[in-house]
C-alpha cells in the first residue's frame, strides 16, 4: 500500500521507455511523457477533488446552520455537484458586448493555470513529490500570487463597475495578506533550514512545527483563509454591494473554472499547511499518502468550519487586521523564532 | 479574552453539526401539527341542527347554511358551504357553535387549481366519509 502510487508511476515509465524504443523516439522524449502523465495525474486529482468539496462544502455549511444540504440527486444528495457540472457544461457561453473579449477570455484560463502549477511541489507521500525543488516553498509562494492578475484581469475584462470593484478588492485583498502568510511560513523555513519540501517534512520527524510554531501556524490560518477569499475574508463577492466582484459576467464554463480554481487553491493551501505545520505525509500504521490526504481533508473542514460560522468583516477592518496586527506579529514571531533558534541552537 | 467570541461561535456551530437539522423533509414526513390547529372544517352531522350561528358569526361571510324543518317543526341542516377562499381560519364559527357541531381538523393541505374549488361543501364531505368509513348512520 505505502508505495502503490509510485509502483503505479514507474509501470507508466518502463511502458513509456518501452513505446519510445518502439517509436525510434529520442530518449528524452519519456520524460516529456512522463511530466504529461503526471499532470494529468495531478489535474484529475485536483478536479475530482474540486467536485467532491463542492458537495462537501455545501453538505457541511448545511449541518453546522442546523439544514439538511443538497438531498435530491442521488443518495443524499452526493451526485449534486455531479448535476451542477452538467448544467454548468450545458449553458451558454456568454460574454458582454462591451467587454474586452480577449482579457476576458483569457482570465478564465489564466485563472486556473498557476491554481494546478503548485501542485508539482506539494508533496502528496513519502518520494511522491512531482518536482521536489530545491526552492519548492518559494515557487509556491510565487506562483500562487500570480493568480491575484488573472482575477484583475477577469475584472476589468468584463467592463463592468461592479467586477471591477471586486477585482480592486481581491488585489488589494490577496497582495496584502501575502506578506503576513509567506512571514509566518519564514518560521518553519527558519527551523527547517531549507525551502525544499522534503527537507522541510524530514525535519518534522520528532515533532510537528506546530508546536514549535503556533503564533505562525494561526497568522497562517488567517492568512490563507483571506488568500482564498473565503469567509470571514469573502469581501470580493458580495450581493448587496459587488454582486459577485469579478465574477459577475461569468457564466457558464468560465464560472465553473473560476469555482474550480477556488476548491484547487484551497486544497493546496491546505496541503500547504499540512506540509508545513502538520508533519506533512508522515504518520504511523497507515500509508504516508494516506497520512497526507487525511491530513488536507483535516485542514479543508476547518476553514469550512471557519468560513460557515464567522460573519464577513468591513473591507477596512480587513486591512486594519492585516497591517496593524498580523503583520507585526508575525515579525515578532520571526524574532522570537530567531532568538530561540540561538538559543536552542541544538534544533 | 480577545478572540474568545470566535471560539464561542465555533463551538456553537460545532453543537449544530452534530446535533438535528431543523428541516422538515415535509412531502415524504409529515410535519407535526400541534393539537389546536386551525386546519379544514369538520361536520359533526349527528350535533348540528342547522341553526346557521356559524355563518352569522364569520366576519368574511364566507359560510352558507341552508335548513328546513321536519314535521316535527325541528330544524335540520340540508346545506354547510364554506368558502374557503374567503375564509381567515380565525376559529369564530367553531367558537360560535351552541352544539360544538363544527370543529377543525388537522389537515392543512387546503390549496387547489380553480377558484371554484374553493368552495367546500362539508355536507357532502361527511356523507361521502361515513360510506367510505362504513360506519353506522
Amino acid at each position: 500500500m505505502e508505495s502503490l502510487f509510485i509502483n503505479i508511476g514507474n509501470l507508466c515509465r518502463e511502458k513509456v521507455v518501452e513505446l519510445t524504443e518502439v517509436l525510434n523516439l529520442p530518449e528524452a522524449f519519456a520524460g516529456y511523457f512522463m511530466v504529461l502523465i503526471y499532470a494529468i495525474a495531478i489535474l484529475t486529482f485536483v478536479l475530482l477533488n474540486a467536485i467532491v468539496l463542492v458537495y462537501l462544502e455545501r453538505k457541511i455549511a448545511a449541518y453546522l446552520q442546523q439544514r439538511l444540504g443538497p438531498n435530491r440527486v442521488g443518495p443524499r444528495g452526493i451526485l449534486q455537484s455531479l448535476a451542477d457540472v452538467v448544467k454548468l457544461l450545458g449553458k451558454e457561453d456568454i460574454i458582454p458586448r462591451a467587454a474586452d473579449k480577449w482579457i476576458f477570455r483569457l482570465a478564465a484560463v489564466l485563472v486556473i493555470v498557476p491554481t494546478v502549477m503548485v501542485y508539482a511541489v506539494i508533496p502528496f507521500g513519502k518520494d511522491m513529490i512531482a518536482v521536489d525543488l530545491n526552492i519548492g516553498i518559494f515557487y509556491f509562494i510565487a506562483i500562487s500570487s500570480t493568480a491575484t492578475i488573472a482575477l484583475l484581469m477577469a475584472g476589468w475584462g468584463s467592463n463592468n463597475k461592479y467586477s471591477l470593484l471586486g477585482s480592486m478588492r481581491v488585489v488589494a485583498q490577496m497582495v496584502s495578506y501575502e506578506i503576513p502568510l509567506v512571514f509566518s511560513m519564514l518560521g518553519v523555513i527558519m527551523i527547517a533550514g531549507s525551502l525544499q519540501m522534503s527537507d522541510i517534512v524530514a525535519a518534522q520527524k520528532d515533532m510537528w512545527f506546530i508546536v514549535f510554531q503556533p503564533v505562525a501556524f494561526l497568522i497562517f490560518i488567517i492568512a490563507a483563509t483571506a488568500e482564498l477569499n473565503r469567509g470571514p475574508f469573502d469581501l470580493p463577492e458580495g450581493e448587496q454591494e459587488i454582486i459577485a466582484g469579478p465574477f459577475t459576467e461569468y457564466s457558464g464554463m468560465r464560472y465553473a473554472l473560476f469555482f474550480t480554481a477556488e476548491y484547487a487553491n484551497l486544497i493546496s493551501t491546505s496541503a500547504i499547511a499540512a506540509t508545513l505545520f502538520l508533519g506533512g505525509p508522515s504518520g504511523p500504521w497507515l500509508p504516508s499518502w494516506m497520512w497526507f490526504l487525511i491530513k488536507v481533508y483535516a485542514m479543508i473542514l476547518f476553514f469550512m468550519w471557519i468560513r460557515w460560522t464567522i460573519p464577513r468583516i468591513r473591507i477596512d477592518h480587513l486591512m486594519k487586521l492585516n497591517w496593524k496586527f498580523l503583520v507585526p506579529l508575525s515579525l515578532v514571531n520571526i524574532f522570537v523564532t530567531g532568538v530561540a533558534l540561538k538559543l536552542f541552537s541544538g534544533w | 479574552m480577545y478572540g474568545y467570541g470566535l471560539l464561542k461561535g465555533l463551538r456553537v456551530t460545532l453543537g449544530n453539526f452534530f446535533g438535528r437539522a431543523v428541516t422538515e423533509q415535509y412531502p415524504e414526513r409529515r410535519p407535526f401539527i400541534s393539537p389546536r390547529f386551525h386546519g379544514f372544517f369538520q361536520l359533526d352531522l349527528k350535533k348540528c341542527n342547522g341553526c346557521g350561528v356559524c355563518s352569522l358569526s364569520c366576519p368574511n361571510g364566507a359560510i352558507q347554511v341552508t335548513s328546513e324543518r321536519d314535521e316535527n317543526k325541528k330544524r335540520f341542516v340540508t346545506g354547510y358551504k364554506i368558502s374557503l377562499g374567503y375564509c381567515l381560519f380565525c376559529g369564530l364559527c367553531v367558537e360560535a357553535c351552541p352544539r360544538d357541531a363544527l370543529r377543525f381538523t388537522q389537515e392543512f393541505e387546503l390549496s387547489s387549481y380553480r377558484r371554484e374549488d374553493f368552495v367546500c361543501d362539508l355536507l357532502e364531505i361527511e356523507k361521502r366519509e361515513k360510506i367510505c368509513s362504513r360506519e353506522p348512520a
